[in-house]
């Protein structure tokens, strides 16, 4: 398989089939034919059936229990081994270039993660690479919620990228075990990216198009992070590099 | 892989130099990692280089692997490890001497006094240039007339004398700061006084004058390459550095100033991250292309 797209997903059936569609164009735009899409339906209340979503080479992977997102990407991507795998998430409106633009990123040298430039429906930064900085944030996206006209759209690599859209080397994924499944919600994408780059893997991000992502739209408990921010600093505390600001 | 090895991660010019050493080279495209003890990374400078375990890097170095050193002491232990070496040399003490007379190192000079070092030993080390942060170059930003820089761990005695023949300027001191708050502390200084003595380089006061402070200084070994008494900066031996800062800072002496401060941004110029990484592309495509790992 040239590529598989695991979309983690919980409810929010019509977002979904809406989230399909500009897959399907930037599938189209990226003129990639072999691939497949999993979507992992995780502990849906009312699991998805196949008739919602009229998507060529779909499969749905059912997960009767709730877990957590790592697991559930890693689930995916075990359906259906590939060469590259996208993870996507159900609240992002891919546009159309966007993945044939990360595509092309990867002919730059050792680069084996990359991430996609993203807004939210009002045209502000909701990713466009993830900083570190020396303050008890840790980690953060770069000009979040600075209009996306302001920001430069030089490519550049980073410590690590969003797992919202997050294409990667299918030999790098399972050399690493894919994300660690310790991470109940969220972290996981920054942690794995960090892992990549102690084995020499470039982390850069699309920067040619914006695509929209609504964030949050299936958990939108202001903790929800926390847990898996306590397993993050655990593992990560003073051994990032800053590269950010060093003060909130 | 390539992999720098560090001794500690703690406030030394050589571990920020070996930081941008690796991230030149990963921004040219090879795998580098930089190992820490305990995979520590600085908290006092910038930097995004990936770290890893010194111990664990050492147990897994292979002869496809390329370990980079600029400490001595580190020279035996990544020896027996059968991995390709390279001496990234900043500074000349005798004690690299057994490195520099290993056939089995491929020796790196970060300035022309550690390539005339290792040139006099019989080496041909290839060069790769230093650099100084960007943050550091002046941008216009207000300069307070008395303010003078200085760093009290080395040295001391001689900034304290400074300090009792100008009791009219503002001494700060440059400690335990991270690299952003030097930078502007240097950006808002008028002079900066440098009292190491038998320093390899002297970085600091390369940033000051990036951050066009007027650098009042005791001679140093690496660092006359730029630094030019009188044209970019002042230079005295210790005793006279008292008088010499009073004289620069005297209100009488605005256009030596003018023109100290004229000159060392010029200097400081020439040491440009992008012109560090520049001179690297190059030798990466001559000599230093079989020296480093493309795996």
């Amino acid at each position: 398989m040239e590529l598989t797209v695991v979309i983690p997903s919980f409810g929010l059936t019509a977002l979904l089939r809406a989230c399909l569609f500009h897959l399907e164009a930037g599938l189209q735009a990226a003129d990639i034919s072999r691939y497949a899409i999993a979507v992992v339906d995780n502990g849906s209340v009312v699991p998805y059936r196949s008739d919602q979503f009229p998507c060529d080479n779909l499969a749905l992977v059912r997960l009767d229990k709730r877990t957590s997102f790592s697991r559930a990407c890693n689930v995916g991507a075990s359906s259906s081994p590939s060469r590259r795998y996208l993870f996507l998430n159900n609240d992002v409106l891919l546009q159309k270039d966007a993945l044939r633009d990360m595509l092309q990123l990867f002919a730059r040298p050792n680069v084996a993660v990359c991430g996609a430039r993203l807004v939210y429906p009002d045209d502000l930064i909701q990713h466009c690479g993830v900083r570190f900085d020396a303050g008890p944030r840790g980690c953060y996206h770069e000009y979040h919620r600075r209009p996306s006209s302001s920001v430069s759209r030089a490519v550049r690599d980073f410590q690590a990228v969003t797992g919202a859209v997050f294409l990667v080397d299918g030999d790098l994924f399972g050399s690493l075990g894919g994300f660690d499944e310790a991470f109940p919600f969220g972290y996981e994408d920054v942690d794995f990216c960090l892992r990549a780059r102690q084995i020499g893997a470039a982390v850069t991000c699309s920067q040619a198009v914006d695509s929209i992502h609504f964030s949050g739209t299936s958990n939108q408990d202001p903790s929800r992070q926390d847990a898996s921010r306590a397993v993050f600093f655990r593992r990560w505390a003073n051994r990032f590099s800053i590269d950010g600001t060093i003060s909130e | 892989m390539n992999y720098y090895f560090l001794p500690g991660v703690g406030i030394f010019g050589g571990i920020k130099v070996g930081f941008q050493f690796a991230e030149i080279l990963a921004s040219l495209g090879l795998k580098v990692v930089v190992a820490t003890p305990g995979g520590e990374a600085p908290r006092w400078f910038s930097s995004s280089a990936p770290i890893v375990d010194r111990d664990l890097a050492l147990r897994h170095l292979t002869p496809d692997d390329v370990a980079i050193f600029s400490l001595p002491h580190d020279h035996a232990a990544l020896r027996e490890t059968g991995a390709r070496l390279v001496f990234h040399c900043q500074g000349t003490d005798p004690a690299i001497d057994p490195i520099v007379a290993d056939p089995a190192v491929i020796p790196l000079a970060c300035w022309p006094q550690a390539r005339d070092y290792m040139t006099s030993a019989g080496r041909n080390p290839i060069e790769v240039g230093i650099s100084i942060s960007d943050g550091f170059y002046y941008d216009g930003a207000p300069k307070h007339a008395r303010r003078v820089a200085y760093m009290p761990r080395r040295g001391l005695d001689i900034a304290e004398s400074c300090m009792a023949s100008s009791s009219n300027l503002e001494f700060v001191p440059v400690s335990g700061m991270h690299e952003a708050e030097v930078a502007a502390l240097m950006k808002s200084a008028s002079y900066f006084l440098a009292t190491s003595e038998r320093e390899w380089f002297g970085l600091p006061a390369l940033e000051a004058m990036a951050a066009a402070a007027v650098v009042v200084t005791v001679p140093t070994l690496g660092g006359m390459d730029y630094l030019n008494s009188g044209t970019n900066c002042v230079v005295a031996d210790s005793a006279d550095l008292p008088a010499a800062l009073a004289r620069t800072a005297h209100p009488a002496a605005a256009q030596l100033r003018a023109r100290l401060r004229s000159g060392a941004t010029a200097v400081a110029s020439r040491y440009r991250i992008s012109l560090q990484r520049t001179l690297v592309e190059r030798a990466l495509e001559a000599e230093l292309r079989a020296a480093v790992s493309w795996n």
